[in-house]
């Protein structure tokens, strides 16, 4: 694999735009993680919010002390502490669920390759089932099933995610198990778990791991839309997703900032995740064609 | 024969499908809470008006009981009795499945073209600022969510400039038993905003798509004889070029057009369009179970039979596709 | 349309002619007496008896009538009866009103009241049954010549014309049997005495009616009109804006300053109900309430003081001025101050956090505690943000709120089940006694008391007072008498009242005037015409 990275990154000269977005990409992260600190605001104390100060415009001065520098919303919660509290929630909802999504997927589309037979049919039968509908709709009988939280939805994206993962995998393994090496291995009388562990599952990776940001970005996305119907995080803990839901009711008087703002947030940071994706895909996997 | 047999494979995998779908939306809905709640007027509900709603509604039947005479009466077509709108379930769904349609249905009338001839304009100018603006737009395009993309277009196109209405149908004209808003101006006024959020995302995808199949397709030598020959580009593009990448674009489109139904789930509660994925959440939010387990299975089904039609049209139309893929 | 005779009408008119044939295509046709309404009501069935929501009345009430009317004041006003009294104890006279046609041109008669009785009584099992109740005093109901209806009862029942108030009269069918919902529902016109008369409708979508030409009552002012149902708030505040319809009802309050800006008309009312918390103050423990370690402490509001002391840090003003916006009363008691049945002694009081906090450190809890308040999501206008708003006004005396909200029948369900401590709720009716009765009067199954008191509050001397002014004939003496039990009760703050919304109506230049109604409905017969 590092092999392989090298001779990608031989090949081409890294695109400016690689540089730009991963550096947009590395804030938002740092961001997040640092949003205690930076964010002037804890919007999930009640005692930090002023509902006196609620549907303040961008540039207001609170009772804290600080700038509402982008507002405040309906109950007087910084939009700006928001989203990077938001944030947070929005990223360790995604990667939370993408890599978990990743592990079961890869593990079930190896195994399926490698034992075929009724362990095959029985998982890419599950497989063909989920495919056959749109994620949104998995995901949101699975969050309506489940009932509301945070762990609940990391759940509800787990199942709707995995599927895609394990036919990649199983496509993958497919292909490595009529190699060469897997003959010599199989003649060795290596033991099963080391085969798929020392074998199959490295060689699968390269390609699932490409596919890792682009269903990161979906996650984010598909968080913020349950969020949106109402069917997401609790209403104290705000996610990007639900700020922007509660600012719709306010978009009509005039009161952009609520959900303007955290929208563009929630974009570049699906936006930069999506391009680094892209620039990582082209560099594990040269021959795909990007989609 | 192969063809029948896969297509029996296709038959029982939808089956198979339908049925889980069933008993998950059935037992999920059923986990949630219970829908005599929004049935009664619970701020002047007596405890004997809940239990008589409980009883008229078939609820205090034990879960299983409740499955199988659901699933009894929809062998025989019947999906039950809407418990907030009091009509039949299916025909609920089916009397808003016009302005579902209509939605899709222009959205990709606009789409398929718009995204073939960017991609078309990228694929041949490959390696431009053209071709690098257009491939960096559509990442753009793709990473708007859905909802926020509707929003703006509400921000925009109706709050800040007045030039569209900001929700609902506007008029409608009736023809075939039906209400259809692409007939008069103003329901196609009202079409405007909704239309695009639908679009947008497709846009970029088909265009992406159109643009790998024009390198691949003039990458080929078939390509450089006939350039070579010294055909017209104009020529080369719609004889040769166009009908090669249709394959995939058809097969997006067919996907996406299934996507387009599920989509509507978030477009038209934002829009406040009254079609089926607005009837799918209002129901959800409502435990209307009848009418949710009636949508569930349609979309499913209309799914089903897309992913079906897609197949066949590349069995048809393309000789390679019996090779292993 | 005489003044349109006049030749002027006639030379504008006919210049327009065109225009208007093309606005026909755009828009359809707006013809001057044509009232277009866009409602949150969503008609779900032509049943007049199918369920007791103001979802259902409000728009049947044009084409049903009742016999006795509620007017603005909740007073009771002659309607399809013209006088009643009670000729005993146990039995009521009802006087009924002369010349009175059905659409299909029957006459109306005592009959058809004694009809819908059994129609309701007998015959439909649906699963509201919501008018039932009404009617569960009625032991029989006769009609001795087709202008008088008698109703003998179980026992004395003082408020029946309050009951009856609620009760669309239906036409008598050809030959035995009732209708059924079904039929209704298919299209069989639906048959009242109403000023206006039914034309189609689509279910969830659309009511159109025509006015009733042969109506007893004062000429209809509108010759056609045209309901919308428009479930979404935006989207009925956009329709009103750009014009597509006359006037609209609940509409947002955070709407009402740009509406106004675009010359749009406003009228608002508070609305006879009560948006409150509700303490469970029976059980031992309680889930979710804790000290602030997380340990299970005893039910904190079994002590009158931490209520007190809970309602003492609540911030009403910041619910009705910043979360509706203005368009929400801060609560004290059932209804709006000066209606039937409410006390003046009553007024919403501004938080004093210092004195919560004494007040809580007294009743045992120095270091407040952990509380989840739970409520619905989306039901009632700033559910979930006066959750929040909540929390943050009880975290300055020390109580830590975990604001939880739920889907409507989620949160029902789990209420049933006991899952909560402290929640929002919400109560309405036709009279305030009907409310002290279902909210906060001991559960009684025998006197079906108590349906809404999910808390299991008791209090003996307050149950007497209300069943000795429920004992009352209607008038103000009986007022006084649940003014006093009001009092009663409020001091021990088994409930936080917190703010009666209002009903918010905006309407274009097409309509003169509006009068608002604090049961909420949306009528027709409320709007006048611009005079010309």
């Amino acid at each position: 694999m590092k092999a392989l990275i090298l001779r990608a990154l031989n090949r081409r000269p890294p695109l400016p735009a690689l540089t730009l977005s991963g550096i947009i990409l590395a804030t938002f992260v740092l961001m997040a993680l640092i949003a205690p600190v930076v964010a002037p605001q804890n919007p999930y104390d009640p005692l930090q919010i002023y509902g006196w100060e609620a549907s303040s415009p961008p540039g207001t001065r609170g009772s804290g002390g600080y700038l509402y520098l982008l507002g405040t919303d309906g109950l007087g919660r910084d939009i700006v502490s928001c989203i990077l509290y938001g944030l947070r929630i929005s990223l360790m909802v995604s990667v939370t669920s993408a890599a978990i999504a990743a592990l079961i997927g890869l593990t079930a589309g190896v195994s399926a390759a490698y034992f075929g037979r009724w362990v095959d049919i029985v998982i890419m039968r599950l497989v063909d089932l989920q495919l056959s509908l749109p994620t949104i709709l998995i995901a949101l009988i699975a969050i309506v099933t489940l009932g509301p939280g945070i762990d609940r939805i990391i759940l509800a994206l787990i199942i709707a995610q995995w599927a895609g993962y394990a036919r990649l995998a199983r496509s993958v393994a497919l292909s490595e198990t009529n190699k060469s090496y897997m003959d010599a291995a199989l003649l060795m009388r290596l033991p099963t778990s080391r085969i798929i562990l020392r074998h199959l599952l490295p060689n699968s990776i390269a390609p699932a791991v490409t596919l890792i940001p682009i269903e990161i970005g979906h996650a984010i996305a598909l968080e913020a839309t349950l969020s949106f119907l109402g069917l997401g995080v609790p209403i104290d803990k705000p996610s990007l997703g639900s700020t922007v839901a509660n600012g719709f009711q306010y978009l009509l008087t005039g009161q952009y900032w609520i959900s303007l703002f955290p929208g563009l947030a929630l974009f570049g940071l699906i936006a930069s995740i999506n391009l680094v994706g892209e620039h990582l895909r082209r560099r594990l996997d040269p021959r795909s064609r990007p989609i | 024969m192969a063809l029948i047999s896969a297509a029996l494979g296709r038959l029982g995998q939808a089956l198979l499908l339908l049925i889980a779908m069933s008993l998950i939306g059935f037992i999920g809905i059923h986990s949630i809470g219970n829908p005599v709640f929004n049935i009664v007027n619970i701020e002047t509900a007596t405890p004997e008006d809940i239990q008589r709603a409980t009883v008229a509604l078939g609820l205090d039947q034990p879960i299983w009981r409740q499955y199988l005479l659901f699933v009894g009466s929809v062998v025989h077509g019947n999906f039950g009795t809407s418990y907030i709108y009091h009509l039949p379930a299916l025909q609920l769904v089916m009397s808003k499945l016009p302005a579902t349609l209509e939605l899709a249905c222009m959205a990709m009338l606009i789409a398929a073209p718009a995204g073939t001839g960017v991609g078309l304009l990228a694929g041949r100018r490959k390696g431009t600022r053209l071709d690098r603006t257009i491939l960096k737009s559509s990442v753009f395009a793709l990473s708007l969510p859905s909802f926020w993309l509707s929003m703006m277009l509400i921000l925009i196109g109706a709050i800040l400039t007045g030039w569209f209405p900001s929700g609902g149908r506007g008029a409608t004209a009736r023809v075939m038993g039906q209400e259809w808003s692409v007939l008069t101006l103003d329901g196609l006024w009202h079409m405007a905003l909704p239309v695009l959020a639908l679009a947008i995302p497709n846009i970029a995808l088909i265009a992406r798509l159109a643009r790998a199949g024009t390198i691949e397709v003039e990458s080929l030598d078939f390509t450089r004889f006939c350039r070579a020959k010294g055909l017209s580009p104009r020529r080369i593009l719609l004889r040769h070029t166009l009908p090669n990448i249709s394959m995939p674009i058809v097969t997006i489109i067919g996907l996406q057009f299934g996507g387009m139904l599920a989509f509507a789930v978030v477009v038209e509660s934002i829009f406040s369009w009254p079609g089926v994925g607005k009837l799918l959440i209002d129901s959800i939010q409502l435990l209307d179970r009848p009418v949710v387990m009636a949508t569930l299975t349609f979309i499913s089904v209309v799914f089903v039979a897309l992913n079906a039609f897609v197949d066949l049209f590349h069995a048809v139309l393309d000789p390679r596709v019996r090779l292993p893929s | 349309m005489m003044n349109l005779r006049n030749s002027l009408h006639r030379l504008t008119l006919s210049a327009s002619l065109i225009l208007l044939a093309m606005w026909t295509v755009l828009a359809g046709p707006v013809r001057a007496q044509e009232l277009r309404i866009a409602t949150s009501y969503k008609l779900m069935t032509l049943d007049p008896h199918y369920a007791n929501l103001n979802e259902n009345t409000s728009l049947l009430s044009h084409i049903y009538e009742r016999l006795v009317y509620q007017d603005e004041r909740l007073d009771l006003k002659p309607g399809l009866a013209v006088s009643w009294r009670a000729t005993s104890d146990t039995q009521w006279e009802f006087k009924l009103r002369e010349n009175v046609r059905f659409h299909d041109g029957a006459a109306f008669t005592a009959d058809d009241v004694v009809y819908t009785i059994e129609r309701i009584r007998d015959f439909l099992n649906t699963p509201n049954g919501g008018f039932r109740s009404y009617l569960t005093g009625i032991k029989a109901a006769s009609a001795p010549d087709p202008l008088t209806l008698v109703i003998d009862t179980d026992g004395n029942v003082p408020n029946l014309p309050l009951a009856l108030s609620s009760i669309f009269v239906m036409h008598r069918p050809e030959g035995e049997g009732f209708q059924t919902t079904e039929d209704l529902n298919a299209g069989n016109p639906p048959d009242g005495t109403g000023p206006y008369r039914f034309e189609n409708w689509r279910s969830g979508e659309m009511l159109k009616l025509t006015r009733n030409e042969d109506y007893w009552g004062r000429k209809p002012a509108w010759s056609t009109v045209t309901f919308r149902i428009i479930e979404n708030p935006a989207a009925r505040v956009a329709a009103l804006a750009a014009g597509d319809v006359d006037l609209a009802d609940t509409i947002p309050a955070r709407d009402v300053a740009s509406l106004k800006q675009r010359g749009v008309k406003i009228e608002n009312i508070s609305a006879a109900r009560i948006n409150f918390l509700q303490f469970d103050v029976e059980r031992d423990t309680l889930p979710g309430v804790t000290d602030k370690s997380g340990k299970q402490i005893p039910n904190p509001f079994k002590n009158p003081a931490v209520r007190r002391a809970l309602a003492m840090a609540t911030d009403r003003a910041i619910l009705a001025d910043k979360i509706l916006a203005g368009y929400g009363t801060a609560a004290a008691q059932i209804f709006p101050a000066g209606l039937p049945g409410t006390s003046a002694n009553l007024r919403p009081e501004a938080p004093s956090y210092k004195e919560a906090k004494e007040l809580l450190a007294t009743a045992g809890f120095p270091n407040g505690f952990k509380v989840v308040l739970a409520g619905p999501a989306g039901r009632y206008p700033g559910d979930g943000e006066s959750l929040q708003a909540i929390a943050q006004s009880w975290a300055r005396i020390g109580v830590a709120v975990q604001p939880a909200a739920f889907p409507f029948s989620v949160f029902n369900t789990k209420r049933a089940s006991g899952d909560f401590a402290v929640w929002y709720g919400g109560a309405s009716g036709e009279a305030v006694d009907i409310i002290l009765h279902a909210l906060l009067a001991s559960s009684n199954a025998e006197r079906g008391t108590g349906a809404l008191n999910f808390g299991h509050y008791r209090n003996q001397a307050f149950d007497g007072m209300l069943a000795k002014a429920e004992s009352i004939a209607d008038g103000p003496e009986r007022n006084k008498a649940l003014a006093d039990a009001t009092e009663v009760v409020m001091a021990d703050q088994p409930i936080i009242p917190l703010y009666h919304l209002h009903h918010i109506v905006g309407f274009g230049s097409r309509v003169g005037s509006y009068v608002m109604h604090p049961r909420g409905w949306t009528t027709a017969m409320q709007a006048l015409p611009v005079t010309e």
